[in-house]
């Protein structure tokens, strides 16, 4: 027990510390005086925050689905064998590897409709007249986010899958051959119920990731146009450090903190624990 | 933002540690000036033996939070660069000190200026720089579409008519416009960009006791629709206008897509650098037929911390810094005073309507609140830009989320 105590004391220090100081700010005021739930208040009663709120659950929902399953479909792909199977192992960690603020000032400027590389593609070629506000089109700029996020974490997924596969016995291959099963009767019987503790994991994560990230949407679009991609995150940061109110920033992180955690319980306590796969 | 404070507050404890009794007046400014400030302090350190400065150089990412912070430690600098528009709020929290008895020649200055500065009936910092924004254009390109450039626009029905004239596709068969708002990046940007707008037709974002909010009132929405139809009804604005802010117009401009935008002086020298072959002109604001113009007012002010270790000679300073020569060597753009004015590093001609705008240059409201009721403001004219809404109910949502921020 004593061993742990210095651990104990770091991890007080780097995350109790925080999460009780931020819980403290959320019910005082700027001057530091106790102010009860106002802030709660405040916040809960803000039109932006339900819009925040509505997007964060699309955001994070979409980018997940198709993470999982374009992620899935590339390490199954990637555990093929194939030639120049390495190097086309090694070029679908990229979007993973480069840090996340220069993957969304790229993209920024990719998608930007006067000067943008992906516009200027595509009307070259002719396949569209006009170029595409991608960034300016309202119904366009959320799925683009999702699907910039899709392509940053994929890769993720798909090593998770690729090592998974490595730990399924040959056996059940050649039995399932034996029986007569094609590719994809592979694929659904054996496969994926080999990789459920992967990818109940993967999900664990992304969820995590997902519900904090901000460097693409904020670097990209700031929550914008007239918060479009405004999601909770953020909402917090802009309330903090753009409008200074740190008191309404705590008390929407310790809501936001407290929602985080139920999913994630859920999550764990219904889908993770299930027979022998434990995820803690 | 405690543990910030903390850390300030120790390392100016620590760099105050082994100093002699000779007062060491602690100076902020902005890192673009440093060298300026540099020569100044040799200036004054030259007719002030026994007083001696420091020049610590701030950066403007995190400024206002930096200050604040610094302003609330207990142990802030002397004497520290701000916007004018930080001024009164930092006047309000207590934690200024008041400068009627450093201000020389108040008649010299541009009123706007010392009015931006002025609660309670006392002056809270010395505005040293202002600035307000013009509308720069293309010559080549108004010669091109046949329009006069010695008589740019001066009415905003004018405006609109050369807009248009000015879009067209060029011989390259790219798409060149007219004139370029912004609706994105950079809130502030837009804010200044439409706001004055508002200000000519006789309407205002809030009352002028900042208690009200006044945006949905008829003189506003009115004027919201001469922005927003440059992009959605007479599309002389680019497709990208969502996404561009001040910086993104000057590199359309630049790039010699747009014909016409509105900006501040510190345009000309990146314009000059990166094109210099663009024939530049500038015009004032046009305005509304019979209504005078009228621009948002910027700049800096000096201002004295409540907790200044050394508020006299900090004022000492200040008296010398705000002589005429100095300020006016010492500004970006232009001197508050008006007799610093005919310094000859002010009479390139390319200035003149900058000049002749600052006379129409309003303060922007000093409130607690601003920026969060600057970012409602703004999510509501981008809805109107996405043809969400009419300008009525976009300015009528604005209201009702204003008057939230107001009450408290």
């Amino acid at each position: 027990m004593l061993f742990a105590l210095p651990a104990l004391a770091v991890i007080a220090l780097l995350v109790v510390y925080p999460i009780v100081y931020t819980a403290w700010l959320s019910v005082t005021d700027a001057a530091g005086a106790f102010v009860g739930l106002e802030n709660f208040k405040t916040m809960a009663t803000s039109s932006v925050t339900s819009t925040a709120a509505i997007n964060t659950v699309y955001y994070v929902g979409a980018s997940i689905t198709s993470q999982l399953v374009l992620g899935t479909a590339v390490g199954i792909m990637l555990n093929r064998r194939f030639r120049a199977r390495g190097i086309v192992r090694s070029l679908t960690l990229i979007p993973w590897v480069v840090p996340g603020i220069v993957a969304a000032t790229t993209w920024y400027w990719m998608l930007h409709s006067e000067f943008g590389i992906v516009n200027g593609m595509l009307t070259g070629a002719g396949l569209v007249a006009q170029p595409i506000g991608w960034l300016t089109n309202g119904r366009l700029v959320m799925p683009a986010m999702i699907a910039i996020n899709t392509w940053k974490l994929f890769p993720f997924v798909a090593v998770m899958v690729l090592a998974g596969l490595q730990t399924v016995p040959e056996e059940l291959y050649e039995s399932a051959r034996i029986d007569g099963a094609s590719f994809w009767d592979e694929v659904r019987y054996i496969m994926l119920p080999q990789l459920r503790p992967v990818l109940v994991t993967a999900v664990l994560l992304l969820t995590i990731w997902g519900l904090n990230a901000v460097t693409v949407i904020y670097v990209i679009t700031r929550g914008g146009p007239a918060n479009r991609t405004l999601i909770t995150p953020i909402q917090i940061l802009r309330q903090a450090f753009e409008a200074l109110e740190v008191n309404q920033a705590a008390a929407l992180s310790t809501m936001y903190f407290a929602v985080s955690l139920i999913v994630v319980a859920l999550y764990v306590r219904f889908v993770a624990t299930r027979d022998d796969e434990v995820v803690s | 933002m405690s543990r910030g404070a903390c850390v300030i507050a120790i390392g100016l404890a620590i760099a105050g540690c082994g100093r002699t009794a000779s007062p060491e007046v602690i100076w902020w400014t902005p890192n673009w000036g440093q060298t300026r400030a540099t020569e100044l302090v040799r200036r004054f350190e030259e007719a002030n033996p026994g007083v001696r400065v420091r020049v610590e150089v701030t950066v403007p990412d995190g400024l206002p939070t930096r200050i604040q912070t610094a302003l609330r430690s207990g142990s802030p600098p002397d004497v520290i660069d701000a916007q004018h528009g930080w001024v009164v709020p930092y006047a309000q929290a207590g934690l200024l000190q008041p400068l009627d008895d450093t201000v020389d020649a108040r008649d010299d200055y541009s009123p706007g200026s010392l009015d931006y500065d002025t609660w309670d009936g006392k002056l809270w910092g010395l505005p040293y720089r202002i600035e307000t924004h013009a509308t720069l254009y293309n010559k080549r390109m108004f010669r091109e579409a046949g329009l006069d450039p010695d008589h740019p626009p001066g009415t905003w029905d004018e405006l609109v008519d050369a807009a248009r004239t000015l879009t067209r596709k060029r011989a390259d068969g790219r798409m060149q416009y007219g004139y370029a708002i912004t609706g994105g990046g950079e809130v502030g940007n837009t804010l200044f960009r439409s706001l004055p707008l508002i200000w000519m037709n006789g309407g205002d974002i809030l009352s002028a006791d900042l208690t009200r909010d006044t945006v949905n009132e008829p003189a506003a929405v009115e004027a919201v629709p001469f922005y927003t139809d440059m992009y959605l009804t007479h599309h002389v604005s680019p497709p990208s206008t969502l996404q561009d802010d001040g910086l993104a117009s000057r590199r359309l401009f630049i790039a010699e897509s747009v014909a016409m935008y509105q900006s501040g002086q510190f345009d000309l020298e990146p314009i000059h650098r990166e094109n210099p072959r663009l024939d530049l002109g500038v015009m004032m604001l046009p305005h509304p037929r019979g209504k005078p113009t009228a621009a948002a007012l910027g700049g800096w002010s000096f201002i004295v911390p409540k907790d200044a270790p050394h508020p006299d000679a900090a004022k000492r300073l200040l008296r010398f810094l705000c002589l005429p020569e100095q300020m006016g060597f010492f500004t970006d753009t232009f001197p508050a005073r008006t007799s610093a004015m005919s310094l000859p590093r002010f009479s390139d001609p390319l200035l003149d309507s900058f000049k002749r705008m600052l006379p129409y240059g309003r303060k922007v409201p000093p409130r607690r609140n601003w920026l969060q009721i600057v970012q409602v403001y703004f999510d509501n004219l981008q809805r109107i830009l996405l043809k969400d809404t009419t300008p009525q109910k976009a300015m009528d949502d604005a209201a009702r989320q204003i008057d939230a921020l107001l009450t408290k």
